[in-house]
């Protein structure tokens, strides 16, 4: 069975989503920070009678438009397609919570395009008054589109008290505004904006840097300047809006970060420390290289360092939105649904946790449900239901072989060992390190000893690469300590 | 107005607090003829202008072993206690894993640079006069490089640097009549033990950095005598086709640049790849399977391995040592058989050694590791 569960192998269902969006995110918020840049651009050239601009700024609304419109929208569907099949309950708890919300969105989104497109074609065409009132029109637009999404990014990693209050009970749109405006909507906004500002003057260096210094020295230096300067309110500014984001945390998100502080071991969930501190270097050190590159030698910039440059912010973009959407772990909406579907009000106690996941699966057919929920002492049907119940709960940050191989993570351990950290995530204990960022292991003790089943199988050729390699034998292998707990 | 007027004078009495500022320094440290100099220095700007940057790059990523070094050094404690203190370094001190994460990477990103620099110089015929003592100590710097390189392997004392180092100092060992002795002084001993990773120890943070800095310093100081050189390309041009830019600030601006881009890369190979550590080493336990040496050895270790394999015995051994050793001299008196720009065939012949050598590098290091 592979749909509706996505086996994505090597990557992951959750790679395939964070290559899209980050690409996304990065056009995205480009098409923000330029419909900014564009008219503003604009109506400096015309107040300070700057001709020698108008041509530059129509190849560069022509770039804008061919990117923003074309690549951004593109990535933007994909992220749709990608979302429905990498985690179709959590895309369906945000359809269902805020389909207005993205509609509206919607409709500020046609209004961008319509206007991008009437700003880039009607250039030279209509008059300078007119043009520059497009210009606002995309720019104000677009500026709406991020100031509502926002909110169910934010939304995602702290929604409010009120809202998961009301979650399940049918009356969730009561609570519609302060899930909207959460505890993380105003910093995250403050953020992406800044963001947008910063990408605004780097891709323009894209632009200028294709002219020739040259024969046009003075204009490639005077616009390559003004540009420039567009990424100083990131420097100064996000520093601050970072940690405004970072104080608004939930304490469980803010322990996430923290665990990679004094380690970042193997077997130790320090991956969001990591990405976060590079988000940091790289937001510090790109308005630094813009500057220099263009503060007494304008005139040389060529296309490989606006190109260096941007590649700088595809990382750096990468990096801060991996944190972001880390620090939710073990959830996809903070305190509500778990990162494979699963309600955490329909799981959080024991006696929950030991009801039979296969019989209650929306991925398994109705009609099959009992029958697979139930103990047969076939072993190949054993490994099928084990496999079924990897494929429900685990397969949603996992994979086989690649990104977080389960293969590799249990090469170590034998059948006991394999039992014993599948009956910790069962448990829950307050001490368990897995807590922070993994969800509950579900399922009656049957359906947990033929995942268990699985996994020992599954892990065969890498546990025994694994001895090899340690010189044991099979009956020497022992399962590893538990990773301590990171305080 | 006012406004205006009161910006006026506070930038102009700035300047003049900047003025005396300059000139009290100035009267003490003769920085207008250190200015004098920086002026005078230009750059030419041709399309191998790319390859003047990776001396620098080399140079930032000196400067970043240096402080992750010292702060390595709080923590570090060389001998039996080694392998703990590394330990403790990476899994309980906070960011400690970072500080070493960036001290290992860079140690690997600066041999890269070093030899990128190396080859860069050589395939632009840098080296010829009168720049044959700047060929000469970048030479030594290289090997002192891999010296720090191979001195550092050693200091954690786990698993693999143990074996790595054992099997690094079979090479002298094998030299006749002195290689016993000469091991035996590098080891502390007849073999590798706690007592060579203290003498590692103070090779690696005393004796190599004062001698490096000592001849790092004349190489700059020859680079500041006698500038950049021109590739020969660019010295078939008419000199008034020719262009360059001042070192200060136009090349320096972008030497800044690509150090920072340069740590934005050693930044993400620290926090996508932090360093980890091995089992702690055990001198009775068997090799690990596959057990090799750090990349920038593995070319003149599949030497040793293949002649080994060919040539079994001491004679082996010698002729791998040879063979590296007359490569490294041939490539040291480069400045002598190639020195001028009317070198004619000379210079062809210096141009495929300095291919071969390159190819070689490569295809060995990469045959070295398929064979792993």
């Amino acid at each position: 069975m592979n749909y509706p569960v996505w086996d994505v192998p090597v990557l992951g269902g959750a790679w395939v989503i964070a290559i899209i969006a980050i690409i996304h995110v990065l056009i995205s918020h480009f098409a923000v920070g330029g419909g900014l840049f564009l008219p503003m651009a604009e109506r400096r050239a015309l107040a300070q009678g700057r001709a020698e601009w108008m041509p530059l700024l129509k190849r560069h609304s022509r770039f804008f438009l061919v990117l923003t419109a074309a690549a951004g929208t593109v990535t933007g569907v994909g992220i749709w397609f990608s979302i429905g099949l990498g985690s179709p309950a959590g895309t369906s708890a945000l359809i269902h919570n805020f389909v207005f919300v993205w509609a509206i969105e919607w409709v500020f989104f046609l209004v961008e395009i319509t206007a991008a497109a009437v700003y880039y074609y009607t250039w030279d065409r209509v008059s300078d008054k007119l043009h520059l009132a497009v210009g606002w029109v995309y720019a104000v637009s677009s500026l709406w589109t991020l100031i509502i999404i926002n909110g169910i990014l934010a939304f995602m990693l702290t929604p409010a008290g009120a809202w998961l209050d009301a979650a399940g009970t049918g009356d969730e749109v009561r609570t519609l505004w302060p899930a909207f405006f959460n505890a993380e909507y105003w910093p995250s906004l403050i953020a992406r904006a800044l963001v947008a500002i910063s990408l605004a003057g780097t891709y323009a260096l894209v632009t200028v840097s294709l002219l020739d210094g040259a024969k046009h020295g003075d204009l490639k230096e005077s616009f390559a300047r003004w540009s420039s300067r567009w990424v100083l309110p990131g420097f100064v500014l996000m520093p601050i809006a970072m940690g405004w984001f970072v104080a608004a945390l939930p304490e469980g998100a803010r322990e996430i970060l923290a665990l990679g502080v004094g380690s970042a071991g193997v077997g130790a969930f320090t991956q969001v420390t990591r990405a976060a501190l590079y988000a940091a270097v790289g937001s510090a050190t790109i308005a630094p290289i813009v500057l220099l590159l263009v503060w007494r030698d304008a005139r040389h910039l060529r296309l490989s360092h606006a190109l260096a440059v941007i590649g700088l912010a595809l990382l750096t973009t990468g990096a801060s939105e991996m944190a972001r959407e880390m620090l939710r772990k073990p959830y996809v909406v903070r305190g509500y649904m778990y990162s494979n579907g699963l309600l955490e009000a329909a799981v959080d106690t024991p006696e929950e946790r030991m009801a039979s996941y296969l019989a209650n699966s929306p991925w398994v057919r109705p009609a099959e449900a009992q029958a697979w929920a139930s103990p047969v002492s076939s072993e190949s049907y054993q490994l099928d239901r084990g496999e079924l119940m990897y494929r429900g709960q685990c397969m949603a940050c996992h994979t086989r072989d690649g990104y977080r191989s389960t293969r590799r993570l249990l090469a170590s351990r034998d059948r006991d060992g394999i039992q014993s950290i599948l009956t910790m995530l069962h448990e829950r204990p307050e001490d368990s390190p897995y807590n922070r960022y993994m969800p509950p292991l579900v399922g009656t003790a049957d359906e947990i000893a033929a995942l268990g089943d699985y996994l020992f199988e599954d892990t065969t050729v890498a546990r025994r690469a694994y001895l090899k390699k340690e010189g044991l034998t099979e009956d020497e292998s022992v399962a590893p300590a538990e990773p301590e707990a990171q305080d | 107005m006012w406004r205006g007027s009161m910006a006026k004078s506070s930038s102009a009495g700035l300047s003049a607090l900047g003025a005396r500022v300059w000139n009290w320094c100035d009267e003490r440290l003769a920085l207008s003829s250190i200015w004098a100099i920086a002026e005078k220095k230009t750059v030419p700007l041709h399309r191998h202008t790319f390859w003047y940057f990776w001396g620098g790059i080399s140079l930032l990523l000196f400067i970043v072993q240096a402080i992750t070094g010292v702060l390595l050094l709080i923590y570090y404690r060389p001998g039996p206690e080694a392998y703990d203190s590394v330990r403790s370094i990476t899994y309980d001190i906070q960011f400690g894993w970072f500080v070493r994460s960036l001290h290992s990477w860079a140690a690997n990103l600066m041999v890269f640079a070093v030899f990128v620099h190396m080859f860069s110089v050589a395939f632009m015929k840098a080296y010829r006069r009168p720049r044959e003592f700047g060929w000469w100590t970048g030479l030594a710097l290289m090997g002192l490089v891999l010296v720090f390189g191979f001195s550092g392997y050693l200091l954690p004392w786990d698993e693999l640097s143990y074996f790595a180092t054992a099997v690094g100092l079979e090479i002298p060992r094998s030299l006749p009549g002195v290689g016993a002795l000469i091991a035996n002084i590098v080891q502390g001993g007849p073999e590798v033990s706690t007592v060579t990773v203290q003498r590692f120890f103070a090779l690696h943070v005393f004796v190599l950095p004062l001698v490096f800095m000592g001849i790092l310093g004349v190489h700059l100081a020859l680079i500041m005598r006698h500038g950049s050189a021109v590739p020969p390309s660019e010295e078939a041009r008419p000199e008034r086709e020719r262009r360059s830019i001042p070192f200060f600030p136009n090349f320096a601006t972008q030497d800044l640049v690509m150090w920072l881009i340069c740590f934005n890369v050693l930044c993400v190979m620290a926090f996508v790849f932090p360093w980890q550590l091995g089992k702690p080493a055990d001198p009775l336990a068997s090799a690990p399977e596959g057990i090799h040496p750090e990349w920038y050895f593995m070319s003149q270790f599949q030497v040793l391995k293949v002649l080994g394999e060919w040539i079994p015995g001491y004679l082996g051994e010698i002729l791998g040592i040879g063979l590296f050793t007359l490569g490294g001299v041939l490539w040291g008196l480069l400045p002598l058989y190639d020195n001028t720009s009317q070198s004619g065939v000379r210079a062809r012949h210096a141009t495929w050694l300095a291919l071969i050598a390159l190819i070689g590098l490569l295809a060995l290091t990469i045959w070295g590791y398929a064979g792993l």
